[in-house]
């Protein structure tokens, strides 16, 4: 369902994303993993269009992502790092924009809406402009505006950041409940506890370049140690001063 | 006292880099015009800088210091009134104000309009200082309009509504309608019909510098959605013109509304351009900043042609409008380009 080769990206003398090459099949749920910095938000753009790579071939859902952009963006649905809500529409407009663009027609696109807004929590502020909405609420938005359009393809750039546990566990369980239904999930977080629960494949990239590629069950240790040991050590420096007598 | 100095010199530095307020000056159609047509209209001149310049600079200084963060600083009672006091001199315009008023005592300002550029600024510190927040009541009453892109018009509606330039073309739309009303009421005075088809160029003049930066008030976040949306170029571009033109055909629609129709569609066809090869932020509550002064020369002497040639020849309205469409394609598959960068 998406498989990329060699894909390439740099900015300027700066290379970002070195080489990438995967496939996730349909149906899978496949956590991107790596540090601040590591090259998994670029990748994720240009999986969704939102970046020209440098090289390399991207496709999703079988169409080439340059050279089919509309198609592609009608058939995926992307929680983008930075939301993409605007300031000038409440929770429950940015869903009905959806539905509207999406071509989900007006009936459905209400009782969808009504029922994201249900599970995720979101009733009390449905007609809060998303400029006053905390984080956690944006995000949900963000996240509702993925699934309202029934996409192929999830493309979640930390969707569970800034999220309270409830939540969190009804997002998890609802991307169970779509993976089993066929639809492939690609998600990136940092936070592993949560990940080991819900992903079946995991890539775990370190400067731009894939440092592993498998399932859950080939992974040799836990999640946490094996991206210790394979992307980067905690390194604990002593604060002496914290704690001491204060100058 | 070293930690109100220490707060003093950091805001000092955090407003030296916001020359926004300045750039609004420079970029803003209305005041290009102004100064241009204007210019030998003595105080009216005054009353111009003080609206276009004076009101969005006049924002207090502390303001940049989250209010949140305010309160956990450990300063004292005695701390917080010397950052009050102390705060305002940092704007460049208090001591500006302070020259003109020593400058002109006597000179050629007089002592009432010296007050009402002083009254400005108060006007402008003091509300910065309120929690202000939109009239979100208001804007929810956007109404809803047919079609798919409905939401976006409507945003598009609310971000227009949050600019000055809407208000002061507001202002000047109504003064000219009073103008009419009175007129019926008083038959004998004589008022050229031209009058009119001036006021209509004047109201979609104050508006025009928006279509030179229509997703300015789009954030991050709206740019990055409309990369996202599957909707060709030209569909994002005409929900954005959709709100302008509603704008400008509601406020000009009782004075000479087939030349405002031709000027705003003058005014996006050249403003669409500078809006998806050169975005440009723009900050709510102030007036919109053109691209530069060039391009709102271009706007405002072609939006003045197509206007004074519609009054003697309503017909020319339709190539205005063949314009905007073609500008509105083009641009439309120049934004599908830009995005894909």
């Amino acid at each position: 369902m998406i498989s990329c080769r060699n894909l390439t990206r740099r900015f300027g003398d700066f290379t970002a994303v070195n080489g990438l090459t995967l496939d996730v099949p349909a149906g899978a749920i496949c956590a991107f993993l790596g540090p601040n910095g590591a090259g998994k938000s670029t990748t994720v753009k240009m999986l969704t269009g939102l970046l020209a790579p440098t090289s390399g071939d991207v496709e999703v859902c079988g169409l080439d992502v340059t050279a089919n952009p509309l198609e592609i963006k009608r058939r995926i649905g992307v929680l983008p790092e930075d939301l993409g809500l605007f300031d000038d529409l409440t929770v429950e407009e940015h869903l009905l924009l959806t539905g509207a663009v999406y071509g989900v027609d007006r009936k459905q696109t209400r009782a969808r809406t009504s029922q994201l807004l249900h599970a995720l929590s979101l009733e009390h502020g449905r007609n809060t402009f998303a400029v006053s909405c905390s984080h956690g609420m944006r995000k949900k938005t963000a996240f509702a505006m993925a699934l309202l359009p029934n996409p192929q393809v999830l493309f979640l750039d930390e969707p569970f950041e800034a999220i309270d546990p409830v939540t969190a566990k009804i997002i998890r369980e609802l991307l169970a409940s779509v993976a089993r239904r066929g639809v492939t999930v690609f998600l990136t977080s940092h936070i592993l506890s949560m990940v080991e629960r819900i992903a079946t494949r995991i890539v775990m990239i370190r400067k731009g370049c894939m440092v592993w590629n498998s399932t859950v069950a080939e992974l040799p240790q836990s999640l946490e140690d094996h991206y210790f040991d394979l992307v980067e050590s905690p390194v604990v420096e002593e604060l002496e001063w914290l704690g001491s007598a204060r100058s | 006292m070293a930690r109100v100095s220490a707060i003093l010199k950091a805001l000092s530095v955090a407003y030296r880099r916001d020359w926004t307020a300045f750039q609004s000056l420079a970029g803003n159609n209305f005041f290009l015009a102004t100064v241009f047509f204007l210019g030998k209209a003595g105080s009216f001149i005054y009353l111009i800088l003080g609206l276009v310049l004076l009101f969005p600079l006049s924002t207090d200084p502390l303001r940049k210091i989250p209010a949140s963060r305010l309160a956990l600083w450990p300063l004292e009672p005695r701390e917080h009134r010397m950052l009050r006091v102390l705060s305002p001199w940092i704007n460049p315009l208090t001591w500006v104000i302070a020259g003109l008023a020593i400058w002109t005592v006597g000179r050629t300002m007089t002592f009432g309009l010296w007050g009402l550029v002083a009254g400005i600024f108060a006007a402008g510190f003091l509300l910065s200082d309120l929690p202000f927040a939109p009239a979100q009541g208001l804007w929810r009453r956007v109404p809803n309009l047919p079609g798919p892109l409905n939401q976006l018009v409507r945003k598009n509606l609310r971000e227009i509504l949050s600019t000055l330039d809407f208000y002061c073309a507001l202002i000047l739309s109504l003064s000219a309608i009073g103008f009419r009303v009175a007129r019926v009421a008083m038959p004998t005075v004589a008022i050229p019909t031209e009058a009119y088809m001036g006021m209509t160029l004047l109201v979609v003049l104050a508006l025009s510098s928006y279509a030179q930066c229509l997703f300015g008030l789009d954030g991050e976040g709206g740019l990055s959605r409309y990369r996202l949306l599957p909707l060709r170029g030209w569909r994002l571009l005409a929900a954005k013109d959709a709100a302008f033109l509603l704008v400008a055909l509601a406020l000009t629609l009782p004075l000479a509304p087939l030349v405002g129709a031709g000027a705003a569609c003058v005014a996006l066809a050249i403003g669409h351009s500078p809006s998806v090869h050169r975005p440009r932020r723009q900050t709510r509550w102030r007036f919109s900043t053109g691209a530069s002064i060039m391009n709102g020369i271009v706007q405002i002497v072609s939006m003045a042609m197509a206007a004074s040639t519609i009054f003697t020849n309503p017909l020319v309205v339709l190539p205005c409008v063949a314009g905007w469409l073609v500008s509105l394609w083009w641009y439309g598959r120049e934004l599908e380009k830009a995005q894909e960068k």
